[in-house]
């Protein structure tokens, strides 16, 4: 804060500078701001130099077409920026590019509304360093690196000029996580969460937002308010920890969504999943090469994928690691009540069970989301992928079909044989009479 | 008839909550495998039963380990140190259950105190006791709880590969169950071996006895 202060008073020294060298836009200045003073008098929290910023820029509809042709408004509502956390530092020190000499449009072009904000980003770290920080590790931030122009920067979730202290969510609207993500949203309201409401940020944070598929800061933003909720499934689920670990948390609790198997390339060693390398992105390629063609990968397929990844390092480093998900992010969103889950095990647990009819393998993309791959159903029924898939196995649903063909020689031979030798006796049995008739005497 | 005594308390004891527990095991893991095909009680009753039989199991076990373990009837254990010897005699054994019995000819195993298992039995129920079961048991436990024992069953390959032992076994005992009821059978009576099981004595018929 320090350091804005002192930027402040050097701004405040340029600004009258400014003032005497820029008669004709003072002039224009001092005329509205004579026009609005009666307005601006009751914003005695602002300081003479903003209320003098406000004279012009809380003209209603002022704004101005920038290089690019984008329309960037100029207006500043007086009364919500006294009410922002950035009143007491005032227009400057956000603005401190900004002077008599250089200010737009005469003096300076800008050359379009993301360019700018992306200029007002950096004011922002200024300020907000260790948020910044928290920032820099989201997908958001992610997106922003690779190029993506609609990655949202300070600016698109806070609204410049109405700042308020950890209001900038608007429950009703879901704003301004609903403005990219407006069906979610929607998804999301209807939802048990979403009724009580929740937040986005009390699930995904607001700064260091992960992907969904990453980690499992959603699975641990679920248990830590649903803090009883593994002893709680433990009364009357089996094997409770290993469902927690391979089934998301919606693949039950959202009980109309499809699910689907995505088995994730996890590198034990690392004890992590497994990512693409910075600047080489190596997984569908080798995907396609594993012999696919693009129609999904099957169980010698993934077999040859899984042995590419152990060939460079130590054998059976990376394995395959299942996890049982929702098909996409508004599924994720319809969380019902705890009575309406599902409970019914046979809904995953016997053959051709809906989850295990759509299966992906998935990488960590260099963005932190899961970069996928189809894979064909039958990779889950394999004998073939007893060893590649041995870490994802779903009693009954996935069982291994060659499996199920020698229990019927089993159980066929162990009645069969006693038959066969039963009716072999019985057909010998005077020719067997007669023989130890003999012996007997 | 002379009668001997081969089979100890403890043995039939063990023997029939085995004998009770593999069927209930066997019926329970047909009905958590196949349900949808099976529909005797839920997936979920299923998997309790086969949990807490499979337990009972476990415990039994130990009554017939250390019972041998602590008496001089291990001795029926004590496997055939000559391997000539013993093919001979199993080959002996499989050529009466395969061709001799259908003659009327007498069983080449005589039964007495300490040589109460013909040498087929003696060496099948030594993997089946020393191999099959503990490793059916190992197996059924980490399975039972995959998040607590989840170390070792990575060492394993996976909860997939631990799966397919566990299955295999199962398969392995879902026949044999048929066979052992049947050869059970082949005594001078059908009910002589069951009989025997029951009162400890083994009734000897110098003859026609068989075998189970």
């Amino acid at each position: 804060m320090a350091i804005c202060r002192s930027k402040l008073r050097v701004t405040g020294t340029k600004f009258h500078a400014g003032l005497i060298m820029s008669a004709r836009l003072a002039s224009a200045m001092i005329l509205v701001a004579v026009a609005s003073l009666s307005t601006h008098a009751a914003d005695s929290a602002l300081s003479q130099l903003d209320q003098q910023c406000l004279a012009c820029h809380s003209a209603k509809g002022l704004e101005m077409k920038l290089a690019n042709g984008d329309v960037l408004s100029l207006q500043v509502q007086g009364a919500v920026f006294t009410k922002t956390v950035h009143n007491k530092i005032g227009c400057a020190v956000c603005h401190a590019a900004t002077s008599f000499e250089n200010h737009p449009p005469v003096k300076r072009k800008i050359a379009g509304s993301r360019e700018y904000s992306l200029e007002m980003n950096r004011v922002c770290q200024s300020c907000h360093a260790p948020i910044f920080k928290l920032y820099e590790s989201s997908i958001h931030a992610a997106l922003f690196r690779e190029g993506n122009s609609y990655a949202p920067v300070c600016t698109d979730c806070h609204s410049p000029h109405a700042v308020m202290a950890k209001a900038s969510y608007d429950a009703a609207s879901g704003a301004p996580c609903s403005k990219c993500h407006d069906p979610i949203f929607n998804a999301y309201a209807g939802s048990v969460h979403g009724k009580t409401g929740l937040n986005c940020s009390n699930c995904h944070r607001a700064h260091d937002v992960t992907p969904a598929t990453a980690g499992d800061q959603l699975k641990n933003a679920c248990l830590g308010c649903h803090q009883g909720a593994l002893d709680s499934h433990r009364i009357w689920l089996p094997n409770a920890g290993r469902h927690f670990d391979a089934v998301s948390c919606p693949a039950c609790h959202s009980p109309t969504a499809k699910r689907k198997v995505d088995l994730r390339l996890y590198d034990n060693v690392a004890q992590e999943r497994v990512a693409e390398r910075e600047g080489v992105p190596q997984f569908e390629t080798r995907a396609r090469l594993a012999g696919a063609k693009g129609a999904g990968l099957d169980a010698m397929a993934l077999r040859s994928l899984l042995r590419g990844f152990n060939i460079e390092g130590t054998d059976n480093r990376t394995t395959l690691r299942g996890r049982l998900e929702v098909t996409t992010g508004v599924e994720a969103h319809q969380l019902t009540r705890s009575a309406q889950a599902i409970r019914d095990c046979a809904k995953c647990h016997q053959q051709g069970a809906d989850p295990f009819q759509s299966v992906t393998v998935s990488i960590v993309g260099s963005d932190g989301r899961s970069v996928r791959y189809g894979a064909k159903p039958e990779v889950l029924n394999s004998i073939v992928s007893v060893d590649s898939v041995g870490g994802f196995y779903a009693i009954g649903g996935t069982r291994i079909k060659l499996l199920d063909w020698l229990l019927a020689l089993a159980v066929l031979g162990g009645i069969g044989v006693p038959l066969g030798h039963m009716t072999v006796r019985w057909l010998f049995r005077r020719y067997a009479k007669k023989i130890s008739g003999k012996e007997d005497s | 008839m002379p009668r001997i005594y081969v089979h100890p308390l403890p043995v039939r004891i063990w023997h029939w909550i085995n004998a009770l527990g593999f069927v209930a095991m066997i019926i329970t893991g047909f009905q958590i495998r196949y349900i949808g095909l099976i529909d005797l009680m839920s997936f979920r009753t299923a998997v309790v039963l086969h949990d807490w039989i499979g337990f009972v199991l476990i415990g039994n076990f130990f009554i017939w380990l250390l019972f041998y373990l602590f008496s001089d009837k291990i001795r029926v254990y004590h496997p055939e140190l000559s391997p000539m010897k013993h093919f001979r005699a199993s080959f002996r054994q499989a050529m009466y259950y395969g061709y001799g019995i259908f003659k009327g000819e007498p069983n080449p195993h005589h039964v007495s105190v300490y040589e109460k298992f013909n040498s087929m039995q003696s060496m099948s129920y030594q993997v089946i006791m020393l191999l099959l079961v503990p490793l059916q048991f190992w197996t059924g436990v980490l399975l039972w709880d995959v998040k607590r024992f989840s170390g070792m069953i990575e060492v394993l390959g996976g909860v997939r590969v631990v799966d397919t032992a566990h299955v295999l076994i199962f398969i392995f005992f879902s026949g044999f169950i048929f066979i052992h009821v049947y050869l059970a059978t082949l005594g001078h009576t059908r009910m002589a071996h069951i009989k025997a099981m029951i009162t400890g004595y083994e009734e000897i018929e110098e003859e026609h006895g068989a075998g189970k």
